[in-house]
């Protein structure tokens, strides 16, 4: 009597879930042995491995005949679970589990995940001279792997949760527990728990759900594809958060001196790492500022300049029908053109685009009066110390602030741009990322705590 | 919570900023009455009142002063006394601006009306001073680094000069051992004014320790005796007193040879108008907070328009009424603040102290 309520709850428990995955063509359902001896088998081939459930499951079934020991055997695989909660079962189903249901009304789920991710590849987006050039991937086993095969801690704790309604994409918390921040992380999991969004599907996305203001101009989290550099922000004490199915890793809380570092700048030696940073603050500077300052200086304060110069660009302006501001944005937006084309295009058309667009359309603008000569060197400079930032989120933001500058520039001249200045300086400062300061010019407070924690892990 | 070393900062932005509020002006009035002497006994006055400040500060850790006097006075006082501070502080940031916007007109772009330059200031530092604290405190911390490589670049471009007429600076230097009057130690003293700050800003600091605080007044003094005498240095002893902003024509006359910008005035113009605003940004900052405290004592339910804003348009009505005035008002009303400012430091001070004898006493009941 007892035995056939429970082979019945068992079987209705079969009988709903197979109602809600109907119309599936990758369901798979199936009844093993005799009618004394069933056991049921359910679970979708397109997300689990069937290979795995024939040589795990399905054979061993026939080789032990014995329903009991079968259990057992199931039972002891790592990654099963026995379940009865029906939403529980659904979600390890959709996940790429197996649904085992024996005839004792015992219902395990034997995991056979089938994950579908490259190989790990050289790094595309942020690409160095020397040191490591392997990259994250899209599976989260294999990019916790190479973070814990470079730091071999049992300091080094990953917790994972899951985001996305619909994606239910998993995420990993990883991080060093001795060198955090407590609070970072209380925020960091109160942040988490708040992202309500059906599909998570890039590391980026996260980024914008967890800052919570969506008009904020600078980033304030990496993201970052470097396993080398995922761990070295460990060892700083920063949190690291490992997205399933994208190939980028999200590093928090961020200052904005980090986007300004490359990996290889610690392998050089230490004047020529200076230099290479100094280059970039350079580059910085130039990329954002000189579109503003040509247009200040030609159109309101030629006297700041040399007289020689102040010649040179007016000889050079001379056919220029337009004021100056105006032929600054045509030759910006034509440069933002030709970059946004050339990442679009097809490898193969790729150099087409750069030669007809920079070469001829330079010469050409220029010959024809259109654009002065001065402007065609200014915006290839404004576009080459753009990519000279090494965190491409970074790098887009810069190129969107220099164009509030030309505003400015356009309105009040050289007080426009020093009144920008001030603006920015002060917008940065006033960012947090997680409760941290996003901007301070010296850096050190950071640094001192990491030596006093090592001092005290080493005794 | 910020480090100590944000004090010197808040020192050293209203020592920098001294050039453009009048104060070499009213101490070139007085060069050979007492302006000297002013300047020497300017340096134990500001430092005595500075260290009676972080004394006094530093005995309410993280609290400003309109938390201070809201816990220990009675309302209409509290009141009466913090709309008094509003005051003072506005008008400290406002000078700055509107000379600043007098400048523009005169030495860099006289295309832009000056209504139009009001506006730009105005937006950045309204939006500016309603940030944390220490958001503000690590903007000046960026601003002063980067700015004070190129205030020594130009001062050692003034002082290499071979123009540089330094007989006229030693003839003034003739004249130190006139008596001062009260006003040319007032101007003198602003120097050092920055530590009032710490009114509002003690909020950011853990328990404020200053150390050092003698090095303060080295620079103090080198900083006073550099923009009293450079000026002289170039424009002589009498023709000085015809420049309404001494500093600017002085860098006016230096020319560099090396970039593709000849005249210094430029960077020192980038210089202290950067350094003008981020002064102005400091000193609304505190205006607005004393503000607030006046008309926000208690928690009030949450308004559609944070009470803040209406503030803030107050203070850019009143800039801009302060726009309509002439060249000689504003001078003498800049002095003027000069005056009244040293003898207000005092006044604050001795009720921060009483404010803590009051604390005391009501904690020993």
């Amino acid at each position: 009597m007892r035995g056939s309520q429970h082979k019945k709850e068992s079987d209705n428990l079969l009988q709903c879930i197979g109602e809600k995955l109907s119309k599936s063509t990758d369901l798979e359902q199936r009844s093993l042995g005799t009618s004394d001896q069933q056991v049921n088998l359910i679970y979708l081939k397109s997300v689990s491995h069937s290979a795995t459930v024939n040589r795990f499951v399905i054979s061993p079934f026939f080789e032990m005949k014995d329903e009991k020991g079968f259990e057992e055997y199931i039972a002891s695989f790592p990654g099963s679970k026995p379940s009865h909660d029906i939403k529980e079962i659904l979600e390890l189903l959709l996940g790429g589990h197996v649904g085992i249901f024996f005839s004792d009304n015992k219902v395990y789920l034997f995991d056979a995940v089938r994950v579908e991710a490259g190989s790990v590849a050289d790094a595309q987006t942020e690409v160095i001279v020397q040191g490591p050039s392997d990259s994250f991937n899209e599976s989260l086993e294999v990019n916790l792997n190479l973070i814990r095969r470079r730091y071999q801690s049992s300091d080094l704790k990953a917790e994972t949760t899951t985001i996305g309604h619909k994606s239910k994409t998993k995420i990993a918390i990883v991080y060093d527990e001795t060198r955090i921040e407590p609070e970072v992380l209380k925020e960091l999991k109160k942040r988490l728990d708040g992202i309500s969004v059906d599909i998570l599907q890039a590391a980026a996305e996260l980024d914008k759900y967890l800052s919570g203001n969506k008009y904020r101009l600078f980033p304030t989290t990496i993201v970052t594809e470097r396993p080398d550099r995922a761990v070295f922000n460990i060892s700083e004490g920063k949190i690291v958060l490992l997205v399933d199915t994208t190939g980028f890793a999200v590093v928090l809380p961020a200052v904005f001196n980090d986007f300004f570092t490359a990996m290889d700048d610690k392998l050089q030696v230490l004047p020529v790492g200076w230099f290479l940073k100094g280059i970039r603050y350079l580059g910085l500077i130039l990329t954002v500022l000189l579109p503003s300052f040509y247009v200040a200086f030609t159109s309101y304060n030629p006297e700041v300049w040399k007289v020689q110069i102040a010649l040179l660009v007016a000889g050079s302006r001379a056919t220029v029908p337009y004021p100056s501001y105006v032929e600054v944005l045509i030759m910006l937006l034509m440069m933002e053109f030709l970059t946004e084309a050339s990442l679009r295009l097809p490898k193969a058309i790729g150099p087409t685009a750069t030669t007809v667009g920079g070469l001829i359309l330079g010469t050409a603008a220029t010959e024809a009066g259109l654009v002065s000569n001065i402007m065609i060197i200014l915006v290839s400079a404004v576009a080459i110390s753009n990519f000279v930032i090494p965190l491409n989120m970074m790098g887009f933001t810069i190129r969107v602030v220099k164009y509030p500058f030309i505003l400015l520039a356009t309105l009040f001249g050289l007080l426009g741009i020093v009144l920008g200045l001030v603006g920015v300086i002060m917008y940065l400062c006033s960012l947090r990322s997680f409760g941290k300061p996003y901007f301070k010019i010296f850096g050190i407070d950071r640094v001192r705590i990491t030596n006093s924690q090592k001092e005290r892990e080493n005794g | 919570m910020v480090k100590n070393k944000y004090f010197y900062y808040l020192f050293l932005i209203n020592a920098l900023i001294n050039v453009v509020n009048f104060v070499p002006r009213g101490l070139i009035a007085q060069r050979f009455s007492g302006a000297m002497m002013a300047i020497v006994i300017s340096v134990p006055i500001g430092l005595l009142l500075m260290y009676l400040c972080i004394k006094m500060m530093s005995k309410f850790p993280g609290e400003g002063i309109p938390e201070i006097f809201n816990a220990n006075y009675p309302k209409p006082v509290t009141k009466f006394m913090l709309f008094g501070h509003t005051l003072l502080w506005y008008i400290a940031g406002l000078i700055t601006l509107i000379a600043f916007v007098d400048v523009t007109m005169r030495y860099i772009t006289s295309d832009v009306s000056p209504l139009l330059i009001m506006v730009g200031f105005l937006v950045v530092v309204c939006l500016a001073i309603r940030v944390t604290a220490e958001s503000i405190l690590y903007a000046l911390e960026v601003v002063i680094i980067i700015n004070v490589p190129i205030i020594i670049y130009v001062l050692f471009k003034a002082l290499l000069n071979p123009m540089f007429s330094w007989d006229a600076v030693m003839q003034v230097i003739t004249y130190s051992l006139k008596a001062p009057s009260y006003g040319s130690i007032s101007y003198a003293t602003f120097i050092f004014t920055g530590y009032l700050n710490l009114a509002v800003f003690n909020r950011a600091f853990k328990k404020i320790r200053v150390r050092h605080i003698w090095m303060i007044g080295v620079v103090g003094f080198l900083v006073l005796i550099a923009s009293v005498l450079i000026p002289i240095g170039y424009q002589g002893t009498i023709g000085v007193e015809r420049h309404v902003y001494p500093w600017f024509s002085t860098a006016d006359v230096l020319r560099t040879k090396n970039f593709i910008v000849e005249r210094v005035l430029f960077f020192f113009y980038f210089t202290y108008l950067t350094l003008s605003l981020v002064s102005s940004i400091v000193h609304w900052h505190v205006a607005l907070e004393m503000l607030k405290g006046v008309f926000l004592t208690e928690e009030k339910k949450k308004r559609k328009i944070d009470p803040e804003w209406w503030m803030i348009l107050a203070f850019c009505i009143v800039a801009f009424f302060a726009m309509r005035t002439n060249q000689f008002f504003r001078d003498r009303a800049g002095l003027l603040f000069l005056d009244i400012r040293l003898a207000a430091e005092f006044f604050l001070i001795a009720s921060v102290y009483l404010a803590y004898k009051r604390r005391e006493a009501k904690k020993r009941e």
